[in-house]
């Protein structure tokens, strides 16, 4: 695998992960589902994920960028599985709605497992590494774009989440926006 | 706020990613991702109201 391929599939793994993220909010604002700490986590996971593929779109593919993924993916995983096996009783319903039969957290927890294969399957392909010696490869729009999407969407999260749990600790089961809310007339 | 905290710190990590130097990335990185696992074992040691 030519360097260049390998920073074309590390700009698309940065879009895999603005989807996520993007899903994320879409269930936020349409179903109107407030995420829960354990979800919040999940999705700062996601968005740290980047770190790696941005590194590797500015300085070239090199190893140690793909080990902060596959280490973020395995804190995800962790994180994500925390969950499941806090909804594991039969007759739970759960936190939040379904996808596909699958809770979020779920979906999470697949999300990162998959991530931690792929790094591992691109890590096979040894020539990324040597051609150049480790020189930045040239990122196009393509990589670009998928490098602001995502810091952009890490960005509108803070917002999201500080208008969701205030200047406090956020609540197990959020229902609505603590800064939004209204005082007494 | 712990979690806006996060948030925030990870914007920051991918803007120096993008922008800055490789070093101070790795750094950030480091620091951010140790918070959130403190963040985690923190809630991860809260009682559980189990129902069984």
């Amino acid at each position: 695998m030519s360097r260049p391929l390998a920073v074309m599939l590390n700009a698309l793994g940065l879009y895999g992960i603005a989807l996520v993220l993007a899903a994320a909010f879409a269930a936020q604002l349409i179903l109107q589902e407030l995420p829960c700490p354990l979800c919040l986590l999940q999705r700062i996971a996601f968005a740290l994920l980047a770190v790696g593929p941005i590194l590797n779109v500015r300085f070239g593919p090199r190893p140690s960028h793909y080990a902060l993924s596959l280490l973020v993916a395995t804190a995800g995983a962790a994180f994500a599985m925390r969950q499941v096996l806090l909804h594991i009783m039969p007759d739970d319903p759960g936190y939040g709605s379904a996808l596909l039969g699958y809770h979020y957290y779920t979906w999470a927890f697949i999300g990162f497992a998959v991530a931690i294969v792929l790094i591992a399957a691109v890590l096979l392909f040894d020539r990324q590494f040597e051609d150049g010696k480790m020189q930045a490869v040239e990122a196009g729009a393509f990589a670009r774009a998928a490098v602001w999407l995502v810091i952009g969407l890490t960005a509108l999260n803070v917002v999201a989440t500080l208008l969701q749990c205030g200047f406090a600790s956020c609540p197990d089961n959020p229902v609505d926006y603590e800064l939004l809310k209204r005082g007494p007339a | 706020m712990e979690f806006t905290a996060l948030f925030l710190a990870v914007t920051v990590v991918l803007l120096v990613a993008w922008r800055g130097a490789r070093g101070p990335a790795l750094a950030l990185f480091a620091a951010t991702l140790a918070a959130c696992v403190a963040t985690y074992l923190h809630h991860a040691s809260d009682v559980l109201k189990l129902s069984f």
